[in-house]
């Protein structure tokens, strides 16, 4: 306590703050309805029917089918996404070749994407008529409306995060510690390992939780190339709307808490994180 | 042998950052490299150790061939600047990195760190990380983690630079210790004098990418070479004197070359060192001291208390037709400066602002002469570019420093201009670190003669300049013409492109006049290695004493230019009409430059302009050097 207090004082100290209260109540009252309210929503409505009731929606095979599938997916997202773009931003971070500025660019696009239109893109690529669809159909092979579609999908919507968590931690390495790792022999593969991956933990990371949270909560992309399958393709989002709309609101608002619950965790961990790293740069 | 480096050279885009260094270095030797910053020399380090690639030139380490290696196949041990300790391991760890690569056992590379920790001084901290020790014990690991898998070469780039003083004095002597122990080769990259005098069994000094001089810290700060290494370390008087009769004349004193001092052709300028701490101040001329050579007499101007010395400089008046390099002049200073060390004593400085004292040396050096210095005046008319190429010709084989000028209205703007001038560099070839360029704002003529005269330059090259070409100023343009009239110092007027310089013709006349040219003429033709004739056209009847004294002036000639290792052939004419004789000559020969002489300039309003010179520039196109006579 002592401590917090002490570094609030601080903080008065360089910056005198003004004592009005009007901007605040504003700022409440903008924030109340807009973020808070929904939240509080869910848990409300999950709880109405007790513990019992919520337990017994989530154990209902389609619930505990689509936590897990969303789980899974996200998990094998984080994994994939976590060699490819800590592999991608080692490259255009340490190479120098024509076209690396334009790669540099495109990496980060998916962000600016619509998920749907990403959906959209995958299946006409992928799918029966798709471009290269049209000539797995026949072989037998149809990635979507499966779970490697799902997958497809989720790749393609967080790939930015890892990259984006991993790049800018490269570009700040001085380059005197690869050269000097060369010159004492290590190898460039033995440099990546023993020099620049121990200095990549904290990117690495909180690049996986930024990756794994996007992935639980993708429903744009997902809902195109899933077909929405019940025990097949049916991730927690689609789970939650499908028993919305089906009126089912107490099943929904269930995984919707615990949606909720996973992703406040992930989000105070990455919290935690991110200030012990900026405690160290100070 | 084990660094030898042949011609390395290496470009960033269009910078030259290293050009052809070549050097030797001996097993055990700690050899560094003594540079400001951007010289270069940190590139070469990087060379070394693999770091950079070679753009060309050779590289061996212990007799391999390394110059397309990678750096982990050299075995160089490299300390860097910022250290570069991993930051997630312990100091031990990093100590054993090297080891760990190499799949050394366990026990053998914990033992191995903990004799280097001994031995840097560190024992007791293995287990702490980079961010839990100062940055002197961080320069310590770096050693010690360069050294672990004991390396062929070890390679140091600045590595106290960002240590304080006090720290750095300890460390010195630790590194002197550890690599004497060990024995082991090291190149050493700074820019602090101070460091490469204490630490390096040679210097080698690096200035844009060249290698100007190599030698032991005492050659270079007693008996340099070159004027760069003179003043760049320590604090010396350069002045520029003459050589006269075997003499070298400083002002009004005559000084004799020392022993083994370089050979200077008469009349060459010559450079002579001489350090702050063997400048002697009198009150009153003595000269009963053979040892001491008096100077001049100068005024105390300022007065600074270093601790065990005070740093007098003093102005001096007297030196007339010396020009000082250094301490560099300021802009538009008159007097010549010079600065001497003296001991500071508690009773009072007797060498107050103000007093006259007289000032001799008690010892001095002279610098290897250079070659000749130009300056070649460049404008944008055809004439102009044969002028700069003919310039850059004359340089390349005179090796001495180039200015390229150029003279622009008040209203034309300089930077565009000084640009301009810059995208020639290129073409010069091959000492950039000879090359200035330089923007004048005025009248055309009255510049270049300004800026030949403060530059104490040694021939000014110029082309047929200026917009119109005057039948009446001898088919020249009036800047062209003011200068070859008014400049005391040999003009070279280039007319059309030339493109080798192989055959000199020294045009000359009898007795005191023709001595001039025919001395600068042999300058040219020894410098350039042409071929020198001497040509002489007899008056129409001369009487036999006449004849005698033209025999004897060309026999003289010819042992002048011998003296050179000049080739040279003497050709006499009988009454020929003189331009035409002179004209047919260089045709039927086909020479590369006419060498005539000329009466020294008078006053700006008197012209010299004789009309046996203009005829000859009038009448061809070849390169035509005008000497005027030195009084």
């Amino acid at each position: 306590m002592n401590g917090t207090e002490n570094s609030i004082q601080k903080v008065n100290k360089k910056r005198p703050r003004s004592t009005g209260l009007v901007p605040l109540i504003l700022l409440l009252g903008v924030l109340f309805p807009l973020l808070l309210m929904p939240l509080i929503a869910i848990f409300i409505f999950a709880s109405r029917s007790g513990l019992d009731g919520f337990l017994s929606a989530l154990s209902q095979a389609d619930a505990q089918f689509a936590l897990r599938f969303s789980f899974i997916i996200a998990s094998v997202a984080a994994l994939i996404n976590g060699v490819l773009g800590t592999f991608t931003a080692y490259v255009l971070s340490k190479y120098r070749f024509r076209g690396n500025q334009a790669l540099s660019v495109i990496v980060n696009l998916p962000v600016a994407i619509p998920t749907v239109v990403v959906g959209t893109s995958l299946l006409l690529l992928w799918g029966p008529i798709g471009l290269l669809g049209k000539y797995l159909d026949p072989l037998g092979i149809q990635p979507m409306f499966t779970p490697v579609g799902v997958l497809l999908a989720h790749l393609f919507v967080t790939f930015p995060y890892m990259y984006g968590a991993v790049r800018p931690v490269l570009d700040e390495l001085e380059t005197t510690y690869e050269e000097a790792a060369y010159t004492i022999g290590a190898s460039r593969w033995q440099t990546f390992r023993f020099v620049l991956l121990p200095a990549l933990t904290g990117g690495l990371f909180s690049g996986s939780l930024l990756t794994f949270a996007h992935s639980l909560g993708e429903f744009g992309a997902t809902i195109m190339v899933s077909g929405n399958l019940r025990l097949r393709t049916q991730t927690a989002p689609l789970y939650i709307f499908a028993q919305f709309e089906a009126g089912n609101i107490e099943a929904a608002n269930a995984v919707a808490a615990v949606l909720a619950i996973t992703s406040f965790i992930l989000f105070f961990v990455l919290l935690r994180i991110t200030q012990r790293k900026t405690v160290q740069v100070t | 042998m084990s660094i030898i480096l042949s011609e390395l050279t290496k470009r960033f885009g269009e910078n030259l950052v290293v050009n052809k260094v070549s050097l030797e270095i001996q097993n055990g030797e700690l050899f560094v490299l003594l540079g400001s910053s951007g010289s270069g020399k940190s590139t070469i380090l990087r060379m070394i150790a693999g770091l950079t690639e070679v753009d060309a030139g050779r590289i061996e380490l212990d007799g391999r061939d390394v110059t397309f290696l990678p750096p982990q196949t050299r075995g160089t041990g490299f300390v860097f600047q910022n250290y570069s300790i991993f930051r997630h391991m312990t100091v031990l760890e990093n100590i054993e990195f090297g080891l760990r690569i190499r799949k050394t056992p366990l026990e053998e590379r914990r033992q191995r760190s903990e004799e280097l920790l001994e031995l840097v001084g560190l024992s007791g901290l293995g287990s702490r990380f980079a961010d839990q020790i100062s940055g002197g014990q961080r320069q310590r690991v770096a050693l010690a983690r360069a050294l672990a898998y004991q390396p062929a070469v070890l390679l140091l780039d600045e590595p106290f630079g960002a240590l304080d003083v006090k720290i750095r004095a300890q460390l010195r002597e630790r590194l002197i210790d550890i690599q004497r122990q060990l024995n082991v080769t090291t190149i050493l990259v700074t820019h602090d004098q101070e460091e490469a005098f204490e630490l390096g069994d040679r210097i080698g000094v690096i200035e844009r990418g060249d290698l100007i001089e190599v030698g032991n810290p005492e050659e270079l700060y007693h008996r340099p070479k070159t004027e760069f290494v003179a003043t760049f370390i320590g604090n010396g008087n350069v002045l520029v004197g003459r050589a006269e009769g075997g003499q070298v004349k400083l002002g009004s004193t005559i000084l004799p070359f020392p022993k083994n001092a370089p050979f200077h052709d008469e009349g060459a300028p010559v450079r002579i060192l001489f350090r702050p701490e063997t400048v002697v101040l009198q009150d009153q001329p003595v000269l009963q001291k053979s040892d001491i050579h008096m100077l001049a007499q100068g005024l105390v101007i300022q007065r600074v208390f270093v601790g065990s010395q005070q740093r007098i400089r003093l102005e001096v008046d007297g030196l007339q037709g010396v020009r000082p390099i250094a301490p560099p002049p300021a802009y538009g200073q008159r007097m010549t400066h010079i600065v001497a060390l003296q001991q500071s004593l508690s009773s009072g400085d007797r060498f107050r602002t103000g007093e006259s004292f007289w000032i001799g040396v008690r010892d001095y050096h002279i610098l290897a002469p250079t070659g000749l210095k130009i300056l070649t005046c460049y404008d944008e008319s055809p004439g102009g570019e044969a002028a700069f190429e003919f310039g850059a010709r004359l340089a390349e084989a005179s090796r001495g420093p180039t200015t390229l000028l150029t003279v622009i209205e008040h209203n034309q703007a300089l930077a565009a201009a000084k640009e301009k001038l810059e995208l020639l560099r290129p073409k010069y070839y091959p000492h950039p670190s000879h090359f200035e360029t330089r923007v004048r704002q005025g009248a055309s003529a009255a510049e270049i003669l300004l800026e030949a005269q403060d530059g104490h330059y040694e021939v000014v090259v110029i082309g047929q300049r200026g917009r119109t070409v005057n039948p009446n100023l001898a088919g020249m343009g009036s800047t062209a013409w003011q200068v070859l009239n008014q400049a005391a110092v040999p003009v070279l007027i280039v007319q059309s492109p030339r493109p080798n310089i192989q055959r000199i013709l020294i045009c000359t006349a009898a007795g005191e006049p023709g001595k001039s040219d025919v001395r600068f003429g042999g300058r040219l033709a020894r410098t350039t290695g042409a071929q020198a004739t001497v040509f002489h056209i007899r008056r129409p009847r001369s009487t036999g004493a006449e004849k005698k004294r033209t025999d004897r002036h060309l026999r003289q000639a010819q042992s002048t230019l011998e003296s050179l290792k000049v080739n040279c052939e003497i050709k006499v004419i009988d009454e020929a009409p003189l331009p035409e004789g002179i004209l047919s000559e260089a045709e039927q020969g086909d020479y590369d430059l006419i060498v005539v002489g000329a009466p020294a300039p008078r006053s700006p309003q008197q012209f010299r302009w004789k009309d046996l010179d203009s005829h000859i520039v009038n009448g061809t196109t070849r390169p035509v050097l005008i000497v005027p006579m030195v009084e």
